[in-house]
């Protein structure tokens, strides 16, 4: 069966190599975006699933285009890094 | 550069090894033979979810899975992953489980049709050839006895 992953954490799936792979530069646990804001939810998978297309072999992993900061700011990975440490 | 999990995910690991992350020998494809439009989709969400009527997944090396309803007027979804990240999710699952986007998604004609369930089971389990061999086939067997299409899997 066809099957498309949707995921944060490209050095993972880079590992895993799942048949298709569409990376959300978003911090994990945020895939579809931040809480709430369903026009976001609405983008990310719109994006994810017409990359279904696109995949020609496995172990693909597409990067669509969405970051979690509007103007591509990395200041989110301080605070996810601080939170996933605190997460023992 | 994207953010990098791996190494965080060792010194969290600590004193335990890290996880072994399994890259398969064989890589898997099936090609995509319907249009979206025309294939029912389902969600796969390695979050421990279910309904508040649903047996609560409890251990952490727990190896069972979730049916939940793709209505999304079913009943709201509870996160029982034990994850220290599950504080925001928590506030609205559906930045981890669009099921109501893809339902809209359904009724918009861009995508055929939902499967009756979506699946749900517990991710970071180490019990990798137990998850091969049993979660895994059970899990594809619900997926064609429901007449999917295309899978979904949501990583958390």
């Amino acid at each position: 069966m066809p099957a498309l992953v949707i995921g944060t954490a490209y050095d993972i799936m880079s590992k895993i190599a799942p048949p298709r792979a569409a990376f959300v530069d978003h911090p994990v646990g945020r895939t579809f975006g931040p809480p709430h804001d369903s026009s976001r939810h609405h983008a990310v998978l719109s994006r994810a699933l017409a990359e279904l297309p696109r995949f020609s072999y496995s172990g693909e992993i597409r990067d669509i285009g969405c970051q979690w900061s509007p103007g591509g700011g990395r200041e989110w990975e301080a605070e996810l890094r601080a939170e996933m440490l605190h997460d023992r | 550069m994207p953010f990098e999990y791996l190494p965080i995910m060792a010194h969290n690991s600590a004193p335990k090894p890290p996880r072994v992350i399994a890259t398969p020998k064989r890589r898997a494809w099936c090609p995509i033979t319907k249009p979206l439009n025309e294939s029912r989709v389902a969600l796969l969400s390695s979050a421990a979810l279910r309904l508040a009527n649903q047996e609560p997944f409890t251990p952490r090396e727990d190896l069972s899975y979730r049916r939940v309803p793709s209505d999304p007027n079913s009943g709201p979804i509870i996160i029982d992953h034990h994850s220290g990240i599950g504080t925001v999710p928590r506030q609205d699952p559906e930045i981890v489980f669009p099921r109501s986007i893809l339902a809209a998604l359904v009724a918009d004609g861009t995508v055929g049709a939902l499967s009756p369930w979506h699946f749900s089971f517990m991710g970071g389990v180490r019990r990798h050839q137990e998850i091969e061999n049993e979660l895994a086939p059970a899990l594809a067997d619900e997926l064609a006895t429901a007449r999917v299409d295309i899978a979904l899997l949501v990583p958390y």
